[in-house]
């Protein structure tokens, strides 16, 4: 009896105690995870941190100093290169560890390793897209600049320094969450998280929509619906800018038809999700007689935040901005000479080519008329709990097969708008160093060292605007744009015709790029590049013009502009786009057909003062109901979900409403009775009555336009409690400050050189990625409400601020 | 005595080993030690149950429980979440119930084995 008590309760103990250090699903390991003396609670930090440290680390070179502001923003002052990039990527792993890790793995296909085989897909998806491919390439070319070598290099010593010093205990958060460990950090890593940003900006693609219009239409409702350049447009280089350069030749355009796109995949509305905006003011605009400049890139909002601020400091740099975590130096910022920021260039760099492989075993492929052997490329996904998936990916010359026919995965989004059988040609998978141009620009002094950084950049391609103390302002979309014919890759093009192939690229010193306007100013807003009197074709779309247009326009009439004026404008949500169309839609809605509470409705949109502001209930309104009407107009010809298509643009709709109104495409084809252009505005402007107060309830505060946008900054991992709340703010796609549901300006910058430089900025979270700091989201509020913070910029070591609250001793051991 | 023993014995361990090493220390101490095993249970149990309490007030408090509490909304997957007080609480006894039943367990043991042999 004894004997039994003693077994049952022994085994009861032990099944207790290992069950509470098993992973359940997606319940971490209770016990480990509550353990107070390495569980999550370790993770809880203190509002009071450390203001004196010293630490001595092995692989430094010489002292380095690292005084903390009081948004523990780390201002690195070291003796020399390799010591400066160390402690970044020293300080970035201790504030920022999970992050990086985990948009590694993500970016290289590695995450069902963690988490596990709901991951598969989306890996074999990364991995089949060719990112470590790109990346590879990457660091090899990195890797061959000794200059680029080094600080890569020393940026991984110094992440990898701060991995050894850890105990499980003080992981991240999230590792403990999803029980797994951090692992040795390569400048491979580093790679791919700045692929990472290729895959987000440039790896857009329409080709495939566009091919099966074609084949529908024909080739004139293509050129009419989807011209080659907007009718309403203000582009970067402004309007009359002249060219000073000889043209290289460009090879004439293949007349054959394009090949036809495989059926079966769902179409989607094509989603603006970029809406940055940057521009440099020239003295004569500005009250201080020097240059001002403004940027706020816009991304897919998350915590940790996407950025990490940062001062690095050397004898010959001392550059302040904000950078990304996992890989050195300073993105987007400023030094005491030159700042620079960078909005994204839509131009065409990922194209489609048809492969006609010789037989299944996909060994041989067509190309100008001949066999040609593909290589294969094995990818090994190791999946938590099951077995390691081994995927053959075939490259051809142009680039990976991304799907071969009938591999497509279905009811996976990402895939959607890829057609199977076709080889991606990305420019993402060639070998770059990009990171060059951020060293370069981070020491840079004046013009010419701004235009020698660039021509080092090849992806993704941005628009780099720049100012200097020489009162010098500068633009230039830049990039590796491939030199092609009209039009080239607007269509899914043929992967045997030579023809069809990017030829070579676009001379660097050709990019389009502005010195010195005489209007007094530079700016983007992703519109095009240049007018059609740029003799290179780079796409046949780019973002809509508004919030150009309204950048524009204001900056024409500043004068003597302040920071502040800046910040106002950054945050200014008027949409051009409601001025271009409200009146003409409030005059086409048939009134007497309303019902009370919709003519109440109407009477406030059509008196509606075009700002999306927070409080506004107009732009509720207007924004449910211009959206419901591009679907009235276009989803009966343009969504057939046999041969997918997108919609034309806003530019083409709005020219639709204001200049055709009696155009077929208001007929739905699909009634029996003809529907004019007034018949659809007004239903359309009764689906927005209607949703709204099916959602909100009758008329009300409910439906302010700030809580419909429904504003928040969501967890990297999705984890809704580590997200933030909800933040009741304006903007619009169409307006400046291009905030929507949880997509909008991921830093805020605005530098106003001089000797007293003054710079402020501020992104959504915070400098720390642990949700257990009070320096993890303790700038969101400061960002919902329009405001930013004065950036501290130390010229040096023992400058005195009262905003340093720490210092810390780095010596080598 | 035993209560006493084992709060220090997994204070000073626990710095350095994973947390399941109450169960062996609670185990051990109880086998060589303990007298009845409901005591045992009793000495284990509350051993730990204040150990855990104690840390976890220790590093939450200067925290403002900002952590317990989104911790609190992960654990029950609701924007309520849970008191952070309650998840100090279930910490404590769930190490105290490890501690317990294997402290229970040593108890057994000891009358098991433990009287012939002596």
């Amino acid at each position: 009896m004894k004997m039994f008590k003693f077994l049952v309760t022994a085994v009861l103990a032990l099944a207790l105690t290992w069950s509470l250090n098993h992973k359940w699903g997606a319940v971490p390991p209770l016990g480990k995870f509550l353990d107070p003396f390495q569980g999550f609670w370790k993770n809880a930090e203190s509002k009071n941190t450390a203001t004196e440290n010293a630490l001595s680390l092995a692989g430094l070179k010489g002292e380095v100093t690292v005084q903390f502001d009081d948004q523990r923003i780390p201002h690195i002052f070291a003796e020399n290169n390799h010591d400066v990039y160390y402690t970044q990527g020293y300080l970035t792993a201790k504030d920022r560890l999970w992050q990086m890790d985990f948009q590694t793995r993500f970016a290289s296909g590695r995450l069902a390793e963690v988490i596990g085989p709901k991951a598969i897909e989306i890996d074999r998806f990364q991995r089949r897209m060719g990112m470590g491919f790109g990346a590879e390439n990457m660091v090899n070319t990195m890797m061959q600049d000794p200059e680029v070598a080094e600080l890569m290099n020393a940026y991984a010593e110094g992440v990898n320094a701060y991995i050894h010093s850890l105990k499980p205990g003080d992981y991240p958060i999230e590792f403990k969450l999803l029980d797994y460990a951090p692992e040795e950090w390569t400048p491979i890593n580093s790679a791919y998280l700045l692929k990472l940003m290729s895959a987000t900006l440039a790896s857009s693609s329409n080709e495939f929509y566009m091919t099966n219009i074609l084949e529908k239409y024909g080739p004139d409702i293509v050129k009419d619906l989807f011209p080659d350049y907007p009718l309403r447009e203000d582009p970067i280089i402004p309007n009359g800018t002249a060219w000073n350069f000889k043209k290289v030749p460009v090879p004439s355009a293949t007349t054959t038809t394009a090949p036809t796109a495989t059926a079966g995949i769902k179409t989607k509305e094509k989603d603006e999700v970029i809406g940055s905006n940057n521009w440099a003011v020239s003295g004569s605009k500005t009250s201080t007689g020097l240059p001002m400049l403004e940027n706020d890139p816009h991304l897919d909002l998350t915590l940790p935040s996407i950025w990490y601020q940062v001062q690095l400091v050397t004898k010959d740099m001392n550059v302040y901005g904000v950078s990304i975590p996992g890989a050195p130096g300073v993105i987007i910022g400023f030094n005491s000479k030159v700042a620079w920021g960078v909005t994204n260039v839509g131009s065409d760099v990922l194209d489609w080519y048809k492969i006609s492989f010789k037989d299944q075993s996909h060994k041989e492929y067509l190309y100008n008329n001949q066999w040609k052997a593909t290589k294969p490329r094995i990818e090994s996904i190791q999946v938590r709990g099951s077995e390691t998936i081994t995927d053959t990916v075939y490259y051809t010359h142009h680039g990976p097969v991304v799907y071969l026919e009938n591999q497509k995965p279905k009811n996976f989004n990402k895939a959607e708008n890829i057609p199977s059988g076709y080889a991606l040609r990305w420019i993402a998978h060639d070998g770059s160093n990009d990171v060059k141009t951020f060293y370069m620009l981070n020491k840079a002094s004046n013009y010419a060292d701004y235009r020698k950084a660039l021509t080092y950049y090849t992806a993704p391609a941005q628009n780099f605007v720049f100012a200097s103390m020489d009162n010098d302002i500068a633009i230039t979309p830049n990039g590796y744009f491939p030199l092609k014919w009209k039009e080239q890759g607007k269509f899914l093009l043929d992967g045997n015709n030579p023809n069809d192939e990017w030829h070579g690229r676009i001379p660097a010193d050709q990019n389009p790029t502005v010195k010195n306007p005489p209007r007094g100013f530079v700016s983007s807003a992703n519109q095009f590049s240049a007018d059609p009197s740029y003799p290179y074709y780079l796409h046949w779309e780019f973002s809509g013009y508004e919030r150009a247009h309204r950048i524009n326009k204001r900056l024409t009439v500043m004068t003597k502009a302040t920071a502040d004026s800046m910040r106002a404008l950054q945050n200014d949500n008027y949409s051009v786009f409601a001025e271009n169309v409200l009146a003409n839609l409030s005059a086409g809605v048939n009134a007497q057909t309303l019902s009370a509470a919709e003519k109440k409705a109407f009477a406030l949109v059509s008196s509606w003062n075009k700002f999306y502001n927070a409080t506004e209930i107009g732009a509720s309104i207007f924004e449910i109901w211009q959206k419901q009407l591009a679907k009235e107009i276009w989803s009966d010809e343009f969504g057939d979900q046999q041969n997918l298509m997108r919609y034309p643009s806003r530019d083409r709709m709005v020219e639709l409403l204001l200049n055709e109104p009696n155009s077929k495409w208001f007929d739905k084809v699909n009634t029996t009775q003809k529907e004019s252009k007034n018949d659809v505005v007004t239903a359309s402007f009764k689906f927005a009555v209607d949703s709204l107060t099916k959602a909100y309830g009758p008329q009300s505060k409910q439906w302010q336009w700030g809580t419909v946008k429904n504003t928040h900054v969501p967890h990297l991992a999705k984890i809704a409690a580590f997200g933030s709340k909800t933040l009741f703010t304006g903007g619009s796609k169409t307006s400046i400050n291009a905030t929507s549901e949880s997509n909008g300006p991921s830093w805020r910058m605005i530098v106003a050189l001089g000797k007293d430089l003054k710079a402020y900025g501020v992104y959504p979270g915070g400098e720390s990625g642990n949700p257990g700091s009070f320096y993890y989201d303790d700038m969101v509020d400061t960002w919902a409400d329009g405001k930013l913070n004065e950036l501290v910029y130390l010229r040096h070591t023992k400058q005195a601020s009262d905003r340093i609250i720490a210092t810390w001793k780095f010596t080598k051991k | 005595m035993l209560f006493i023993l084992i709060l220090l014995l997994s204070l000073i361990a626990q710095f350095f080993l994973p947390w399941w090493v109450i169960a062996p220390i609670a185990f051990i101490l109880a086998a060589w030690m303990g007298n009845k095993p409901s005591k045992s249970f009793g000495n284990g149990f509350s051993a730990i149950f204040i150990l855990w309490a104690c840390m976890a007030l220790l590093h939450t408090l200067p925290n403002e429980n900002l952590l317990a509490n989104r911790v609190g909304q992960v654990l029950t997957s609701s924007e309520k979440g849970m008191p952070w007080l309650l998840l100090v609480l279930l910490t404590a006894t769930l190490g105290g119930l490890v501690a317990g039943v294997s402290a229970l367990a040593g108890a057994y043991f000891k009358e098991a084995f433990g009287k012939r042999r002596r």
